[in-house]
Order: structure tokens, then C-alpha cells, then sequence
């Protein structure tokens, strides 16, 4: 005697999939957009001319304590220019943009070495500030 | 089966179907309440996620490069911008802020071509990243092209 199989009457939860692909793209295309340096304590400069910043591969930061920052860890000024040389390699010169985000009180003796090496580096600097209005 | 009992046995049936239809649809309300909860908390977390990465403003800078010697070699020919802590100065001569921009390009306005717009920018060291980008974004409004002449590290050997 044959039976006849019974048809499993389970049919998956498509609008419960739409839902985690959809957390799933959101979640992915955050990792991919945020360089995680939200322990970094500065204070953007006012200036005028503020345009919205390029994507960047490479970020350099000064916080309030004078420590610099390359792409979230902190580093040094000498190390800096082999760096951003090394980070910027093979890219087109528009993707050559470098954020710097230096807190307002920082001194010229620690930007300028910074702008320095970005420029020897062959980077495009980007001055992250805050739109002042006139 | 008289005709009340039928009746009575109608009811019953009916009552049945009755309850079986509004369990049916309580079903449905609550899995068309659970996708509008799911959906509800998708857009919120989109929402708040665009509102966290709002785009950072800046402006970028093209420096051709720091120079150590070659300011003092295009010394006559360059605007020299010095800046201290609190003032600046054209060419040795200090300016007020509001009219740094005007006089600058009184002295640019005259150069026509883009190698003779370039501004020495020297600072000394104590001088505050907040004050170097209002200054250095004068020059670039009044038309200039930026320079930076750093201080030459001086080696000191103690014995």
C-alpha cells in the first residue's frame, strides 16, 4: 500500500525577510559609512565657506588635549605623511581628500606639521568646520 | 425534530460560524498590527540613523606645498600674511580683521597671473587653529593662493 506523502503546509514569512534584508542594508551600509571616532573630544573652528565634506577614506583628528588621530587611533605627526601616503595609494586625485578635524584651540606647532605631511603626502585637505554665519 | 428544536439548532450552528469568522479576524488584525509594529520600528531606526550621520561641512584647501626655503627665495615677488596669537599683519604692516580682506585684494587685484597670487603665510606657534582658518579663509576669499612658511626646526645639542 502507498501512503501519499503529506504536503508540509509551511510557507516562509516573506514580509518578516523583507524586514531583516532591510535592517541587514541598513546595518551593512553604516558600517561602511562610519569611521568610528566618536571618543575623539573637539571643537570645530567657525569660519565661513563651509561646504559639505567629501567622502574620505582618511580622517585626521586633534582633540582638546592636543593628541592626533589618524582614522580614529591616535598617532604620530612624524609617522603621519607615510600614513596618508599609504592609505592614499592608487586612488584618483579627487579621492585624495583628507578631513582634518582640528579642535579650535589647537596651537600651530601641532597643525601645521600636520598639514604639512597631508601635503607632502600629495592629500587634498579638507578643514572640517562650523558654517559661521555673516 | 419540531420546529423549535430546528430553530434552536440553527442558532447553534450559526453562534459556530460566528465565533470561528471573529477568531479568524482577530488573527488577521493582530498580523496586520505586528507588520505595522515592524514596520513603524524600520522607519524609526532609519530615521534616527539619518538624523546621527548628518554630513560633516568643510572646506577644502589646496595648498601647493609647505615651504621652508623657497618664501624666502619669492620673498619680493609674494604678499607675506603673518599672524600672531591674536593679530595679523600684511606684509609687516598689521591690519584689522574687517579690513583684512579689502586690502588684500588691493594688493592681488593687481597680479594677474595665479603664481604671482600666492600668500607666505607664516605663524608662530602659539597661534590658535580658529584664528589661522578665519585668516587663511580671507585670503582665499580675496583671491589668493595659500603658502605655509614653517619655522626651521633648530637642533640644539646640550653637553
Amino acid at each position: 500500500m502507498r501512503f501519499q506523502r503529506r504536503k508540509l503546509g509551511i510557507t516562509p514569512p516573506y514580509v518578516s525577510m523583507a524586514d531583516i534584508a532591510f535592517n541587514l542594508v541598513l546595518f551593512f551600509v553604516i558600517l561602511a559609512k562610519t569611521q568610528d571616532d566618536s571618543h575623539i573630544v573637539w571643537e570645530p573652528a567657525d569660519a565661513p565657506g563651509a561646504k559639505p565634506a567629501p567622502v574620505s577614506r582618511v580622517s585626521i583628528s586633534v582633540d582638546k588635549d592636543n593628541r592626533v588621530y589618524f582614522n580614529g587611533k591616535q598617532a604620530g605627526v612624524r609617522d603621519l605623511a607615510s600614513l596618508v601616503e599609504k592609505e592614499l595609494a592608487n586612488l584618483n586625485p579627487k579621492d585624495r581628500a583628507v578631513l582634518l578635524k582640528i579642535h579650535k584651540e589647537t596651537l600651530a606647532a601641532t597643525f601645521e606639521p600636520i598639514l604639512e605631511a597631508v601635503s607632502q603626502a600629495g592629500g587634498e585637505v579638507v578643514h572640517v568646520i562650523e558654517d559661521e554665519r555673516k | 425534530m419540531g420546529k423549535k428544536e430546528r430553530m434552536a439548532a440553527g442558532a447553534t450552528i450559526e453562534a459556530g460560524n460566528k465565533s470561528g469568522r471573529n477568531k479568524a479576524s482577530a488573527m488577521q488584525t493582530a498580523w496586520v498590527l505586528n507588520l505595522l509594529t515592524d514596520l513603524a520600528f524600520n522607519l524609526l531606526i532609519f530615521f534616527v540613523v539619518c538624523a546621527s550621520t548628518t554630513p560633516e561641512k568643510g572646506r577644502p584647501q589646496h595648498m601647493p606645498s609647505a615651504s621652508k626655503d623657497k618664501a624666502n627665495e619669492t620673498k619680493s615677488q609674494t604678499v607675506e600674511v603673518a599672524l600672531t596669537r591674536t593679530t595679523v599683519t600684511i606684509n609687516g604692516a598689521e591690519v584689522a580683521s574687517k579690513d583684512f580682506t579689502g586690502k588684500l585684494k588691493e594688493l592681488l587685484d593687481v597680479k594677474t597671473k595665479p603664481e604671482d597670487r600666492i600668500v607666505v603665510v607664516k605663524s608662530t606657534k602659539d597661534t590658535p587653529y580658529r584664528h589661522w582658518i578665519r585668516v587663511t579663509g580671507m585670503v582665499e576669499e580675496a583671491g589668493g593662493v595659500i603658502t605655509l612658511q614653517l619655522e626651521e626646526e633648530k637642533e640644539i645639542t646640550v653637553r
